[in-house]
């Protein structure tokens, strides 16, 4: 991983970092849901697969807001240029034209399908355990965020005091 | 070269690579930039079909609901604590200690802690830091080149030791290229089956202890010769101060622990994603008992946790849309007819396939390389060699063996972090024996395939079977990563 970047300053930034540090907890429940599986399944016989797509919800919940707290952090990984603002300013309209058309276009083509999973409240297909369809919103909720922060970071501005990175 | 519908993927590689080093953006946000360029390319000269491209939001979701998926997480959480935490220090001195009389102690417990924690470790970088905060304070006064050279030699142990992240998800990779080989004509299955992760685990197994091992003698004799030049040879050393008997009890209940659930993969009690569960709850559980994090400490570790997951399924998100374009152009088949048409022997010309993917290894990480080169070239290797368990072990030890040549090994970038101003000259001559075990062993199971199929489950009947179509392979994934009732 290289370095973290300049990260742009300001308000738009603010919930989504609130919203990465609340995710962040989520590793907590993901470890010992993934970790009970393996004695529900050898000592009590029962409930491992609850666990397994427990678990798995909550995995898709994670994965769905670490990539942008990946972005919002700069831990992404990249070539590592040395970045001045005024390059920081043009990477991060860069960052947006890459990002923007295959998160719209990925919106568009998966809306069908998360709809229809909300509306029969869509089932996991091995074990029939209810909240499939959280998966679904999960893909929705990556892409939103992933536009959401793309479209923040570049009208947010040059760096600033008010809104500084987290620290790593 | 003329854009035609073989060779798009060809010019979408070369986009990405001149954009990932001239522009330094996110490799993932350049994947789906690329990615969207070439499709909408694509699109406008009839070389793909629209609705094809709607499969993306199905393969990200196959993503999210991927078994094996859910142990990246758990990895980089037990590399976070274990960066914050004494477990690896309590370890590193013990070993060191145990090891005191054959005169190359901490050089042997930098490779000791290498095996132990690697498996259970986020990846190659997680592991440099780690074995940098170790190694180099104890070593690099004394041998910043030989300190460094080790650094970087057990930082990718877990290229190689299963059940590391980078196993499990080069084992799903190859269960994929041996399914695609499998459907191509000219190839036997001979009385293989479609390899499983599982199988990847027992392929690599001897190959990276005879790394190891010849490692050790490699470590072992750099730490004498140094000895025999300093001024402080061996018997006017200081001697190692004595070890608590707290922190050796330490050391030993973590390495039996560790012991324990590599074991209890290997045995197929457990499932990877179990065992680095359980790793990853023990660690906790020992945290709040020992207090030893505060909250500013729990913060950072499940912030650091996030943005580093986050990264890695970013570049996996980007990978899965990059290579479906990828695909959308023929590239993939151009790639296997070049290797079919090939006037060379299939060996030769597996073996110029190989040192493409070292090339690349040189300047990717071991990510990157599973996400977006090895899924383009496996199958084709699986076809040279007609071994899908040989080509796996194959691809493993050559990304281990690129991260290792300076200057631009993933590997040595990041050990070379700990001994700023090292000539590059000393540091080529402390790595050299290392690689040259990685060439020996390379050697050794190009050469004997047998090798790799020691530890081999046997195969079941369905070896004769006829080749998997797409679905049966994802029916085989989600059943092979699911927990036994």
């Amino acid at each position: 991983m290289t370095p973290p970047p300049v990260q742009p300053a300001g308000t738009p930034l603010r919930p989504l970092r609130r919203l990465c540090a609340l995710a962040g907890v989520l590793a907590l429940p993901l470890a010992f849901l993934l970790f009970v599986q393996w004695p529900l399944r050898e000592l009590v016989q029962a409930h491992a697969r609850l666990a397994n797509d427990t678990g798995q919800i909550v995995f898709a919940l994670y994965a769905a807001v670490a990539v942008t707290a990946a972005t919002l952090s700069g831990s992404h990984l990249s070539a590592g240029h040395a970045r001045s603002g005024a390059v920081a300013g043009w990477r991060r309209w860069a960052l947006l034209a890459c990002v923007l058309p295959w998160a719209t276009f990925t919106l568009w083509a998966a809306w069908p399908g998360i709809a229809a999973a909300t509306l029969r409240l869509e089932r996991f297909g091995d074990t029939l355990t209810p909240g499939f369809f959280l998966i679904q919103w999960a893909l929705g909720l990556l892409l939103l965020l992933v536009l959401a922060a793309a479209l923040a970071m570049a009208l947010a501005g040059p760096p600033g005091r008010a809104d500084p990175a987290p620290p790593r | 070269m003329a854009i035609t519908a073989d060779s798009g993927g060809l010019w979408m590689l070369l986009a990405l690579a001149v954009l990932v080093v001239g522009t330094g953006l996110p490799v993932w946000a350049l994947l789906v930039g690329v990615a969207s360029a070439a499709a909408a390319l694509g699109l406008a000269l009839g070389a793909m079909a629209a609705p094809v491209l709607s499969a993306v939001p199905q393969r990200l979701i196959g993503l999210l609901e991927h078994d094996l998926l859910q142990a990246l997480p758990l990895y980089v959480f037990v590399g976070m604590l274990l960066q914050r935490l004494s477990v690896a220090d309590a370890l590193f001195d013990a070993l060191a200690r145990l090891s005191a009389r054959t005169g190359a102690g901490p050089a042997l417990a930098a490779l000791g802690v290498g095996a132990l924690v690697a498996p259970m470790n986020g990846s190659v970088a997680s592991s440099a830091t780690l074995l940098g905060r170790l190694v180099a304070p104890r070593l690099g006064l004394r041998d910043a080149a030989g300190s460094t050279a080790l650094i970087s030699a057990a930082a990718t142990i877990g290229v190689v030791v299963p059940p590391s992240l980078v196993l499990i998800l080069l084992g799903d990779a190859m269960l994929r290229a041996h399914t695609e080989a499998s459907n191509l004509p000219g190839y036997l299955m001979a009385g293989q089956r479609i390899v499983s992760t599982r199988d990847v685990f027992n392929a690599a197994l001897l190959p990276a202890l005879a790394v190891l091992l010849m490692w050790a003698g490699v470590a072992c004799w750099r730490a004498r010769r140094v000895a025999a030049r300093s001024a402080d040879a061996r018997g006017q050393a200081p001697a190692a101060p004595p070890l608590p008997a707290r922190r050796m009890a330490l050391a030993a209940v973590s390495a039996a622990v560790l012991l324990t659930l590599l074991g209890a993969v290997f045995a197929g009690r457990m499932f990877a994603v179990e065992a680095a569960a359980t790793g990853a709850m023990l660690l906790v559980v020992a945290t709040l008992a020992l207090r030893a994090l505060d909250a500013a400490g729990w913060r950072a570790v499940l912030a650091d946790t996030l943005n580093l997951s986050g990264a890695l399924l970013a570049l996996l998100i980007g990978a899965t849309s990059f290579s479906l374009v990828f695909r959308l152009w023929g590239t993939d088949a151009w790639v296997i007819r070049l290797v079919l048409g090939s006037p060379l022997s299939p060996l030769a010309t597996a073996a110029l396939v190989l040192a493409a993917v070292a090339l690349c290894a040189w300047v990717l990480d071991a990510f990157e390389m599973i996400f977006v080169i090895i899924p383009i070239v496996a199958p084709a290797l699986v076809l040279g060699l007609g071994d899908a368990q040989q080509t796996a072990v194959l691809l493993l030890l050559v990304l281990q063996a690129s991260f290792l040549v300076p200057p631009m090994g993933y590997a040595v970038l990041l050990a070379r972090a700990h001994a700023p101003g090292l000539p590059l000259r000393a540091l080529a001559e402390a790595l050299w024996p290392y690689l040259a075990v990685q060439a020996l062993v390379m050697g050794l199971v190009f050469a004997w395939p047998a090798l790799v199929h020691r530890l081999d489950a046997a195969a079941p009947a369905a070896a004769a079977a006829p080749p998997a179509s797409a679905q049966d392979l994802d029916a085989q994934i989600k059943a092979m990563s699911r927990p036994r009732r």
